[in-house]
């Protein structure tokens, strides 16, 4: 028995310590307006989990500047920030796609939608003994993906890589199992560039696979093409990077290869026009040197804020992060918006208000 | 003999009364708070059935024998079988694999008594306690590269070769496969299946296999003949709890099984479960159409059939007991909810 | 066989039945080795890989951002599991050792073996159900992912279990012991506060614990309804982290520097649990033993 209280007593002893260390917690987060400046507020967003590490690296270092603006950001994809944005449950939504006719009719405010990063899918695969940079067209990409191309020597992909030892290891296709931007943006190209991907499967943000393993999110595609020999699969361009996976260079529109890179997924987003519609997209750019499957991603923001102090962080975070913040992408590999893009993104910006009146931002972001 | 009913009269009654109320408030309590048991399985299956109304209202009966998932506005279909087929595929391979070894090791459990089984016992007990996010990170990291590269390739060229089982095991060994899935669930039912096996072995009298043994039964005829014609029905249930376990299971599984949904011989080819399917979907999905719905029309199919094998194997269980002390026995049988008494 | 059995059963042990009895032998020392070697592997590399990663930072910090994320910690997922898993016990102990009460002390009959079936069948709820059953009745309610969802889905587990295990736990208490409180004219509730809950007192703080220990590595349903916090959150509304949550999430990022955070965290529940799980362990066997 005396044991047993003890026993007791060390329980309440760790609960006394967890409640003095949840104590000490929440008296540092309620971190007003101190000194001179505007100090900010905690914000929630959800939604995409393309653009997830930019948003989190930007979020951590705009603390830096207003340092009460904890942003809780949750990467639960794009549908579900769309929802929760029309629910109002979070500050800001994000979202890979565009918003669609049917979801803007849901919404019960006046939204802005502008585009913060741009972004590449990139074909992703792990084959032991080839190297990154195999060149693929979209007609044989299309082929793999509906599961007629099966080994890595077969002639259409030799065709394209004259000169280089493919072997005979069986093809495994990796996609995403669950909702995602990603699939609908490189479903769409695939569509574009393939008759027969375009009428067996088609464009969306979820298909019918014809073949291979479903991963689930950015991390499961990227975890399982890296643990599987012979697989291939789509991605966003930093998680293949950091995950250090082969990527093919894409034929372009003009014949030739471009590899993802920052710059040539830069080049794409020159063609972005404002205002955002539902059928925007940057695939298959013109420009010389332009990635073929580039996107943008976009915040989805309420035009009119009700708490002017949160309306005041928001538009404090996204004029830096259109502005000093489009320095930072290039570290996780995401691409800036060409200057002029971020300047119209700006100008949509400004259409914010809180409670009616204009914000303009505070000299610490601008200063 | 008048007196002290004088005395009990004149002082007690206010406060017997006040005892008697109290006692009675807090026998109430108790039972409006067991009630709530009840209560709670009952709001659990009106509101997951409310929830998941609108999809079995369209699909119907369809629902459960679809065999495509497609949530996307326009095109929606939601069928579950490709998930039910993963579930009883991957919980099918746990139970082969596991109850076997879980029932092996109950048996040793019951015969080598003292310094060898009761740390044993212990040591299985308490690893019916890890967490299965912990049993899926091993699993991906560890057990997954391991069935890759070793036992798979060996599986495919061996079994894969015979005929008409070969389907069974053809495909690539590399990548999240059923299989791979099967076996982590294998070894997170053996403490389970140990321990409520072990429990039904105990109940069967030492009299009995005594008997056998002084009649020069070897220890292996003493278990075949005085032991597991009792036990069976009991094993059977300890099974069943096993695979109610192995059906639910989420996150080790939701990890290291593809998240695909697909029908196919091979166990060698991914595929996905009710539970890593609602894992996988859910914070994503909207509730917009139907896809949320559907879900939670997975969520009733999981749960409806874990209570009927929880039922089942509690029914089975007790038979045991009864077989042994007769059909009034109340002996207390956990199901592994307690550590058993060492 | 059984037929066979009586006349097998006198000769002398030799031939096949002793290769037989052999096999028996090395066949049930085989399942032991099976059983054990996976799963003494993983708590043997569990914790090989668990500790690199325990410093500092992985206790105090909160998430660093992508550039450095061997920088950071999950501090935010510790105080985020506390909160939740606290919720729960502290609604789910109250309620279960009442259950157990009515089940040992009161319950007969009809409505016993009622509640006494539901509480077997509840204890086999799956936990990803019992997240999508709090999903659709509380997140879907209160409009938002929050702690008290957590702690709401973890009750659904726990709640059966205390229940169960507690009523085991007070039905090991000598029945004289209540009838001598009773005769001395203690009432009814008395004698089991009293008498009857202070006997059985180490036995209910096993049920506690084990119940505390299965909440705590609970993943799905928190991920269905905490949905998971990058900051430290003490707002039991708001989106709240808790460590498998995070130990899920890092194992299924790319991120070599979040897979070592993801064994730390693992190493952390691990140990965690098993304190409770042996803790829970020594106190029944004393019990029992004190009993008895």
């Amino acid at each position: 028995m005396r044991k047993t209280r003890r026993l007791a007593g060390a329980g309440a002893f760790a609960l006394a310590i967890a409640l003095v260390a949840v104590a000490c917690s929440s008296s540092s987060s309620s971190s007003g307006s101190s000194g001179g400046g505007f100090e900010g507020t905690a914000l929630t967003g959800a939604g995409a989990t393309f653009p997830d590490p930019i948003y989190e690296q930007w979020f951590k270092d705009f603390q830096q500047i207003e340092s009460g603006a904890k942003i809780n950001y949750q990467a639960i994809g794009s549908g579900g920030g769309v929802e929760q944005f029309t629910a109002k449950t979070v500050d800001f939504g994000a979202s890979d796609a565009p918003l669609q006719a049917d979801e803007i009719k849901a919404l019960p405010t006046g939204s802005i939608e502008l585009p913060t990063v741009l972004g590449g899918v990139v074909i992703a695969y792990n084959v032991s003994g080839l190297d990154t940079g195999l060149k693929l067209d979209g007609t044989t990409a299309a082929k793999i993906f509906l599961g007629d191309i099966k080994t890595w020597n077969d002639p259409a992909i030799a065709a394209l890589n004259p000169g280089v030892g493919l072997p005979s290891t069986p093809i495994s296709v990796v996609h995403r199992s669950d909702e995602s931007g990603t699939t609908f943006v490189y479903t769409s190209w695939l569509s574009s560039q393939s008759k027969d991907w375009d009428t067996k499967v088609g464009a969306d943000k979820a298909v019918q696979w014809p073949t291979g393993t479903g991963g689930d999110g950015n991390d499961g595609v990227a975890a399982a093409i890296g643990q599987t020999d012979g697989s291939i699969g789509y991605l966003s361009f930093d998680f293949a990077v950091s995950a250090n996976l082969g990527i093919g260079a894409i034929k372009a529109a003009d014949g030739s290869f471009i590899a993802p890179s920052i710059d040539s997924i830069s080049k794409a987003g020159g063609g972005l026009t404002f205002p955002i519609q539902p059928t925007t997209n940057i695939l298959d750019p013109s420009a010389t040197g332009a990635y073929p499957i580039a996107t943008t991603t976009y915040l989805l923001l309420y035009e009119d804020g009700t708490d002017a102090n949160k309306a005041q962080t928001i538009f404090d975070f996204v004029t830096w992060a259109l502005t000093k913040g489009q320095s930072t992408v290039q570290q996780l590999n995401y691409s800036p918006l060409p200057p002029d893009v971020a300047s119209k993104a700006l100008a949509a910006l400004a259409a914010m208000t809180a409670s009616g009146q204009a914000l303009t931002a505070s000299p610490a972001v601008t200063g | 003999m008048s007196e002290p009913t004088v005395v009990l009269g004149a002082g007690a009654p206010a406060r017997v009364r006040r005892s008697r109320l109290i006692d009675r408030g807090f026998r109430g309590t108790t039972l409006v708070v067991g009630l709530g048991l009840i209560a709670l399985l009952a709001l659990l299956l009106v509101e997951l059935t409310t929830g998941a109304w609108r999809t079995f209202d369209r699909f119907g009966l369809h629902f459960f024998v679809g065999t495509s998932w497609n949530p996307v506005a326009g095109r929606e279909a939601f069928g579950a079988l490709p998930f039910i087929f993963g579930s009883l595929v991957t919980s099918g391979v746990a139970i082969v694999i596991g109850v076997p070894i879980a029932v092996g090791l109950a048996l040793l459990l019951n015969q080598v008594r003292g310094a060898i089984a009761n740390p044993l016992a212990v040591f299985v007990d308490i690893l019916a306690a890890i967490p299965s996010v912990v049993y899926g990170l091993w699993a991906l990291f560890v057990l997954k590269p391991i069935l890759d590269s070793s036992v798979e390739p060996f599986l495919i060229g061996t079994l894969g070769k015979v005929p008409a089982i070969g389907a069974v095991f053809h495909g690539k060994a590399q990548g999240p496969d059923l299989f791979t899935a099967g076996v982590i669930l294998a070894i997170m039912i053996l403490p389970i299946v140990t321990a409520v096996s072990r429990e039904v072995i105990a109940v069967v009298p030492r009299d009995l296999r005594e008997a056998a043994l002084a009649l020069g039964a070897t220890r292996y005829e003493s278990v075949r003949l005085a032991v597991l014609p009792y036990a069976r029905s009991g094993i059977v249930g300890a099974s069943m709890l096993g695979l109610g376990r192995a059906l639910g299971e989420t996150i080790a599984v939701s990890l290291v099984v593809g998240n695909t949904p697909r029908i196919g011989w091979s166990l060698m080819d991914p595929g996905a479960t009710i539970p890593s399917w609602i894992a996988s979907s859910f914070r994503e999905a909207t509730s917009v159409g139907l896809h949320r719905s559907a879900l939670l029309a997975l969520a009733v199919t999981l749960v409806v059939m874990a209570f009927i094998l929880a039922l089942l194997s509690r029914l089975l269980v007790r038979r045991t007991a009864e077989l042994v002390s007769g059909p009034s026995a109340n002996v207390p049988v956990t199901q592994g909810v307690l550590p058993t008494a060492g | 066989m059984s037929a066979a059995a009586g006349t097998v059963s006198l000769g002398p042990v030799r031939g096949i039945r002793r290769v037989k009895d052999t096999g028996f032998t090395v066949f049930l020392w085989t399942c032991a080795g099976l059983a054990l070697v996976p799963l003494t592997w993983i708590a043997v590399y569990v914790v090989s890989k668990g500790v690199g990663a325990l410093s500092w930072n992985f206790f105090t910090k909160e998430p660093a951002g992508p550039l450095n994320p061997q920088q950071g910690g999950i501090v935010q997922s510790f105080v985020g599991t506390g909160l939740i898993v606290g919720i729960a016990t502290v609604i789910a102990v109250p309620l279960g050792i009442l259950a157990g009460i009515y089940l040992a002390e009161y319950g007969k009959g009809r409505t016993a073996s009622g509640i006494r079936l539901v509480a077997y069948v509840l204890l086999s709820t799956p936990s990803i159900v019992a997240g999508a059953f709090i999903w659709a009745l509380v997140v879907v309610a209160l409009g938002n992912f929050s702690a008290l969802a957590g702690g709401l889905s973890l009750v659904v587990l726990m709640w059966p279990i205390v229940a169960i295990a507690s009523e085991a736990v007070l039905r090991l208490v000598p029945q004289e012991l209540r009838e001598g409180a009773l005769a001395l004219g203690l009432p009814r509730w008395k004698t089991i506060v009293r008498v009857v809950m202070p006997t059985a007192g180490a036995g209910l703080l096993t049920a506690v614990m084990l119940a505390v220990a299965r909440a705590l590595g609970e993943t799905a349903p928190i991920l269905l309804t905490a949905l998971g916090n990058d900051h430290i959150n003490t707002d039991i509304r708001a989106p709240t982290d808790a460590v498998p949550l995070r130990v899920y999430d890092y194992a299924r990022t790319p991120v070599e520097a979040l897979h070592s955070i993801a064994w730390g965290g693992a190493l952390v529940l691990l140990a965690a649990v098993l304190f409770l799980a042996i803790s829970a362990r020594i106190l029944s066997n004393r019990q029992q033993k004190r009993i008895a």
